[in-house]
């Protein structure tokens, strides 16, 4: 009974990331019909950024205060790069066929990715310890500080999201436009506006997934954000593209799935069922 | 004006060409290991010895006159980035190549090397690699055979585990370890409780651990890389799994530490000396060389065996007074003792290195490496 429950505060944990970052693509494909490939990445390099303002803004010293100015800087630091991205990607593409637009961000996939590369290099970087490595023991099930904030901060996040949308002017002009944008520019909504505060809604929560990325994990890589790209991309599928509250329900699927799936049918087998690409696949990255 | 741009782009291609051939008399030597990905430490590591080795032989007047002049090809870590790098490398008519980290990369490229006549000299560990029967291939490092029996003998005799878990991922180093360590510790009548796979590069291992972890296992050996183990190691101290861990050679880098910080003190690790354990005077220049230029130590003891490995086919070329690879290969394979930075080298008619000298260092609380039993 204790390894059922753990596998499911494991599964919540890793759940509410997917959750967090598959809004991103839930969102943007919505309003915009697009699947946004440079999504994962910038989950990727909002990472490296908080791991930057840490180190050269801060000057890596821990205290409450810091652990918030990581998590409020690097959303507003990969927020602005969103915002570029849609200007510099996929607005010159806006009345383009699709496939152009999905081109272009397989394109700025590549660009985020190596421009990470080139930026703090191609090895793994150790992410610091922001947070006390605290555990309890509840029942027979450990469970850390990081969880307990992962799982309450995306909740908090999710339920702020969910009732934006549906109670606030604001968050009606964004449901309109994602019916249809014509008639949204009718009733006097300025749907380039909307696009651009999806994007800064979008990439901000991707930004609180990658930090929790860096601090659940530890180590980050320059290509990380293609593996987590993938899993919120299934997350956002699984909850019907486009449907909000779906996106979260699907995310915390797949991670209950993944611990469940691991824990008691076979770690071998694991990998033929989630979205991860299975050991023997050629396009795997890591075939060690 | 047309007609001088035209003229110029007419004759870039002649001014292309004429740069491979003069440099034509010199030696090239090709490196083929992960510059970027997962394990970029050790391949940069690799890079970096290669290169300085080339630059203090250049100093010392070349090979036989020939300049050395190193091509490095990016593998990614990937199997088939590897097979295109053994091309692209053979393309550019290198005589030996150094590489590549893991044994799967080093597998990929094997068959395009031995077709091409092309000397390769790898720390794979797998023992598949050597069994293929290709002369232009050596091992510069030890087989997993020769870990698996140090480690069976180190776990079931000398720490007497009672309940022991077994954990790789799916390359076939680390199966192929696990698989031979399995194996071993049968034989000398240990109680394995589990064998699992974990995904490299997948950074959550909570479940599979959480599976562990209902074993009730007083070890847990890792067959697999540093940038995994080092998260599993953390992860499994974060369960409250209670058990040992001892990960295989791969996980002999500095990042493993960091990885688990906190969790990394009381970890084992079985591996031959580390860099700064070697007595030997070649190896305390070799590194005060490397200090010097790259301002840090190397990343594991992986890049120096890679270096011997070059070292090997260099003595062979000047020894046989020839760049002949077929000839140098001759030689090596009878090979007896030629002082090395990693100790001596001597090579069997399968391309193996004999001889090893395994370890078991328990980490400190400072990340230090202590030796707790040896061969």
């Amino acid at each position: 009974m204790d390894i059922f429950l753990q596998q499911l505060v494991n599964g919540l944990t890793i759940g509410s990331m997917f959750a967090l970052i598959a809004l991103g693509y839930t969102m943007v494909y919505g309003v915009m019909k697009l699947i946004n490939f440079a999504h994962g990445d910038l989950v990727a390099a909002s990472a490296f950024v908080g791991l930057m303002i840490y180190t050269n803004v801060l000057g890596g010293s821990i205290s409450l205060f810091s652990v918030i100015a990581v998590f409020l800087l690097t959303a507003v630091v990969i927020a602005i790069v969103g915002v570029l991205l849609e200007r510099i990607a996929y607005r010159p593409l806006r009345s383009a066929p699709r496939l152009s637009a999905v081109v272009s961000a397989l394109g700025a996939s590549m660009v985020i990715q190596n421009g990470i590369m080139l930026l703090w290099g191609p090895q793994m970087r150790i992410f610091p310890d922001l947070l006390p490595q605290v555990y309890w023991e509840v029942g027979g099930v450990i469970i850390s500080l990081i969880q307990v904030i992962i799982m309450l901060l995306s909740f908090i996040l999710m339920t702020g999201l969910y009732f934006f949308i549906e109670k606030t002017k604001m968050g009606t002009a964004i449901r309109a436009s994602s019916i249809d944008q014509d008639a949204a520019r009718l009733m006097g909504i300025n749907v380039d506006n909307i696009i651009v505060l999806i994007f800064i809604i979008g990439t901000s929560l991707g930004a609180v997934g990658g930090i929790f990325v860096g601090l659940y994990y530890r180590g980050i890589t320059f290509n990380m954000g293609w593996q987590y790209g993938l899993y919120a991309f299934v997350a956002a599928i699984m909850g019907g593209i486009g449907n909000i509250p779906g996106a979260m329900i699907g995310g915390m699927l797949l991670g209950l799935f993944n611990a469940f799936i691991a824990g008691y049918v076979s770690s071998t087998w694991f990998y033929l069922y989630s979205p991860h690409c299975h050991p023997y696949c050629p396009t795997n990255r890591y075939s060690g | 004006m047309l007609k001088a741009k035209t003229l110029f782009m007419a004759s870039l291609p002649l001014l292309l060409m004429s740069s491979p051939l003069l440099a034509n008399d010199t030696l090239k030597v090709g490196v083929q290991a992960p510059i970027t990905g997962e394990y970029a430490n050790e391949g940069q590591g690799i890079d970096q010895s290669v290169r300085l080795l080339a630059e203090q032989i250049n100093a010392n007047g070349g090979v036989m006159g020939k300049q050395i002049e190193v091509i490095t090809c990016d593998d990614e870590g990937t199997a088939m980035k590897a097979a295109i790098c053994a091309k692209e490398l053979v393309n550019n008519e290198v005589k030996m190549v150094i590489g590549s980290y893991t044994s799967t990369c080093a597998e990929a490229a094997q068959p395009t090397y031995f077709k091409a006549g092309v000397l390769q000299t790898s720390d794979g560990t797998s023992d598949t690699l050597t069994q293929h029967g290709y002369w232009t291939f050596f091992r510069n490092s030890f087989p997993n055979s020769a870990e698996a029996t140090f480690a069976a003998d180190y776990i079931v005799t000398n720490k007497q585990y009672k309940r022991i878990a077994i954990l790789s991922d799916f390359s076939s180093y680390a199966d192929g370890l696990a698989n031979e360590v399995e194996g071993a510790i049968k034989k000398l009548g240990g109680n394995i409780v589990a064998r699992e796979k974990v995904k490299a590069g997948s950074q959550n291992f909570t479940p599979v651990l959480t599976q562990l972890k209902s074993k009730q296992p007083d070890v847990i050996f890792f067959a697999g890389y540093y940038s995994d183990g080092g998260l599993i190691r953390s992860q499994q101290v974060a369960l409250g799994i209670k058990a040992d861990f001892i990960g295989g050679d791969a996980n002999d880098n500095v990042d493993f530490a960091k990885l688990a910080g906190t969790a990394a003190a009381g970890a084992y690790i079985i591996n031959v000396p580390t860099p700064e354990l070697l007595p030997y005077d070649l190896a305390k220049d070799f590194l005060a060389a490397y200090q010097a230029k790259y301002n840090m130590m190397p990343p594991s003891i992986w890049t120096i065996l890679n270096v011997d490995g070059m070292r090997a086919f260099i003595h062979a070329m000047e020894t046989n007074k020839s760049f002949d690879t077929k000839a140098a290969a001759d030689y090596l394979h009878t090979l007896k003792d030629y002082p090395g930075i990693t100790g001596p080298i001597s090579f069997a008619e399968d391309g193996n290195r004999v001889g090893s000298g395994y370890m078991t260092y328990e980490i400190q609380a400072d990340n230090s490496y202590k030796i707790v039993y040896k061969q």
